[in-house]
């Protein structure tokens, strides 16, 4: 079939679309890992108080505190918080998207 | 002595799928759509930290009041919350809507520098040619 003859393509097929669960897990792995090293890397550091302003968290994120089991529950709170904010913005963006 | 081997010719279906495929990793984001997400998203989180900071810290423990610094007129209450999302849908949208525009503009360079390159290195002997 020569090539001129082929119909346009869709310029709607051309625009990306997003995966909505791919950019939950990206987004929710970063929250979560970010808070699992912050944590870590100040249960670590170690001191007479570890961590006082970053425990404030523990008050909107319940059971969390600084510590290293504290750090796999603030994980857990913060995949699933970017899961979600992950597929939000992957679902609003394709249903945008022209 | 043993043949050269050789790639065999893609079927039509075969380049009809890679060109999908390569439509698809090429294809630009949306600017305004992706603006869009992002801003949506940004006045979700303001709003929701602002309404947990009202709901489940009434002591006042966290103070959020630092963010007026950035949005003009936030205050922690339940007016400010709606003030700090149309903040954040602001901020977010400009934010989403200049990636969007910075991922095109690189993926947009590199496939004009692989195209030149590969147009460089095909003409490179045509004086042999002639």
């Amino acid at each position: 079939m020569d090539d001129r003859t082929l119909p346009p393509p869709d310029v709607r097929a051309l625009m990306l679309r997003l995966n909505a669960r791919a950019w939950g897990i990206a987004v929710g792995l970063l929250l979560g890992g970010g808070l699992f090293v912050a944590t870590n890397i100040l249960v670590l550091k170690g001191g007479p108080v570890v961590g006082p302003r970053l425990g404030l968290l523990g008050v909107y994120l319940p059971g969390y505190r600084v510590s290293f089991a504290g750090s796999l529950l603030g994980f857990v709170y913060l995949f699933v918080i970017g899961y979600g904010l992950g597929s939000l913005i992957a679902r609003v963006y394709n249903r945008f998207a022209r | 002595m043993p043949r050269a081997l050789t790639p065999p010719e893609p079927t039509a279906a075969e380049e009809r799928a890679l060109e999908r495929a390569l439509r698809q990793a090429f294809a630009p984001l949306d600017k305004r759509a992706f603006g869009l997400a992002v801003g949506v998203a940004t006045a979700l989180v303001v709003f929701a930290l602002t309404a947990a900071r009202l709901l489940l810290d009434p002591t006042g423990r966290t103070d959020l009041s630092p963010l007026a610094q950035y949005f003009y007129g936030y205050r922690e209450s339940w007016g400010g919350a709606t003030l700090g999302a149309a903040w954040g849908f602001g901020v977010g949208f400009v934010a989403g809507w200049f990636v969007a525009f910075c991922r095109n503009l690189v993926i947009a360079l590199w496939v004009f520098a692989v195209r030149t390159r590969a147009e460089l290195t095909q003409t490179r002997d045509f004086l042999d040619h002639i």
